[in-house]
């Protein structure tokens, strides 16, 4: 008999470790047709941070991300980044990427200013422009800005800057601290379906709720949330890698190391739970391997609310589930044959 | 060695190639067509999809000599000077992919099915996609991207 369970698993991860250096560096220059160039050393792998980053450059300038040439990963050019690595980037590049873009948007205001008759206090870079705040009708675009400072003001708009979250040691006694910047937190809830006569699972649907800071692009949030759901019901019910007694593994290929295809997917709804975190750059955290972590734990619980079975093991293959089944089954009835029953050792 | 004449993505191309050598080597050590990705070599991920004749293979598990005179259509023939194909074109809009080594393949077998089959139900665009593993993204905007792109190819359609 199919029956249906729902389960839910919460979360939180940590964003920006400072229990060891974690610098990002980075360099904005603002170029006389009004467009930038970004010089950072984080990797694309795909997950759509360069285009974040862009976002974030054109954000502090008031330019648009399609001004903002990105060029990254070149050990040999590009400023040092601790990597694309533990969700970090969106947070740590992205803080040094916006203080860069904010000095050399400093410069601008600062050779705006007597283009204007203002002080620079009083500009705004917007829409592809200095304009003065609350009179946006007297401006100069961005282009003519850069041109100035370039060819008569001799004082290119350019900015570097490095982001490192603050580093705050540990209590020796109490091991207590501040072992990371910022945190974000998430819940997702999974309906599942298990046949209790073959211990099969499949998820039906998975609900996300992420928060993530402020969302910067919330396609690419989305998508991670996405993919981070597909590796936790791999890790939930197919993938484990399995050795012999010789520490080989014994099923190193695609037909016997089981990961997500297209039909294992369920329906996905994400919602993103927006949080201005006011150390990140226009609030942002980050996303990536949060979206993975409680899938597997809704779906365990999913399972437990179907049939009754809680499997302390992953992956929560059929075999696995049809054994805790009938082992369930079989305390029932000893329960019924033997009197007292025995409290379950969950 | 054995020669082989293609014609690939509508050029005809040859090669001397020694008899045992795959689709999927041929197009990408000789023709220089490095679209279609080794991956598994064996079959399982799909990354090396390829059309012959208008079907989707593994090239990976076709030896070149198999499709000797046939038509090959990889991804670098997908595109026209003036445009993508529409999967191209909604995969991008859509950030479909991630790191995108599965993107050749997963495109090539949207193509095929869509080809076969314009208007399909979610469930036929899993099925036809159930051979190309993706490690990023859930398959859910890739799913979005083939219903989108098979829905412009409609209205094309309807409008012609």
């Amino acid at each position: 008999m199919i029956r249906k369970g729902r389960g839910i698993g919460c979360m939180w991860y940590p964003i920006g470790f400072t229990v060891m250096a974690n610098p990002s560096a980075a360099t904005v220059k603002v170029n006389e047709d009004g467009t930038a160039t970004l010089l950072t050393g984080t990797v694309e792998t795909g997950q759509g941070s360069l285009t974040v980053l862009g976002q974030i450059a054109a954000e502090e300038l008031g330019i648009a991300t399609d001004d903002v040439h990105v060029v990254s990963a070149d050990t040999d050019t590009t400023p040092m980044d601790t990597g694309a690595i533990a969700s970090r980037t969106t947070y740590v590049t992205g803080n040094a990427i916006q203080l860069a873009a904010e000095k050399a948007k400093n410069i601008l205001f600062e050779t705006a200013a007597p283009m204007l008759g203002v002080k620079p206090s009083q500009l705004e870079a917007r829409d592809r422009k200095i304009q003065i705040k609350n009179f946006p009708q007297k401006s100069v675009s961005i282009g003519e800005v850069a041109n100035r400072a370039l060819s008569v003001t001799g004082e290119p708009p350019i900015g570097s800057a490095s982001y490192n979250p603050p580093t705050v040691a540990m209590d020796p006694e109490t091991g207590q601290g501040k072992p990371f910047s910022t945190y974000v937190y998430a819940t997702q809830i999974a309906e599942v379906e298990v046949d209790d006569e073959t211990g099969e699972v499949v998820v039906l649907r998975i609900a996300a709720a992420h928060d993530c800071g402020t969302a910067i692009n919330p396609m690419l949030v989305e998508g991670q949330v996405q993919g981070g759901i597909s590796m936790g019901i791999g890790f939930a019910l197919q993938e484990e890698m399995l050795f012999n007694d010789q520490g080989q593994q014994i099923n190193p290929n695609l037909t016997n190391y089981i990961m997500p295809t297209s039909l294992d997917m369920p329906e996905i709804d994400v919602d993103i739970v927006e949080n201005y975190d006011p150390t990140g750059p226009f609030g942002a955290k980050g996303v990536g391997e949060p979206t993975s972590v409680p899938t597997a734990a809704a779906i365990m619980n999913a399972i437990y609310d179907a049939v009754g079975v809680r499997i302390h093991s992953l992956p929560a293959t059929a075999e696995k589930v049809l054994m805790a089944i009938r082992e369930n089954q079989a305390n029932g009835q000893k329960q019924i044959e033997g009197g007292p029953a025995q409290l379950p050792a969950e | 060695m054995t020669d082989v004449t293609l014609t690939v993505n509508g050029k005809e191309r040859s090669a001397s190639v020694p008899p045992e050598t795959t689709l999927l080597e041929m197009l990408r050590s000789k023709l220089n067509l490095t679209g279609a990705k080794l991956g598994c070599d064996v079959g399982d991920c799909g990354a090396c999809t390829v059309l012959v004749a208008g079907k989707s293979v593994n090239a990976c598990l076709m030896l070149a000599v198999q499709a000797n005179g046939r038509d090959v259509l990889t991804i670098e023939g997908l595109a026209t000077a003036e445009a993508f194909h529409p999967l191209q074109k909604t995969f991008e809009e859509l950030a479909s992919l991630q790191c995108g080594f599965c993107g050749p393949g997963i495109i090539l077998s949207a193509k095929t099915l869509l080809d076969e089959n314009p208007d399909p139900t979610v469930q036929e665009i899993k099925d036809a996609l159930a051979g190309n593993l993706c490690r990023c993204t859930g398959y859910t905007k890739i799913l979005e991207g083939v219903v989108d792109a098979a829905r412009i190819m409609n209205g094309k359609q309807d409008a012609a």
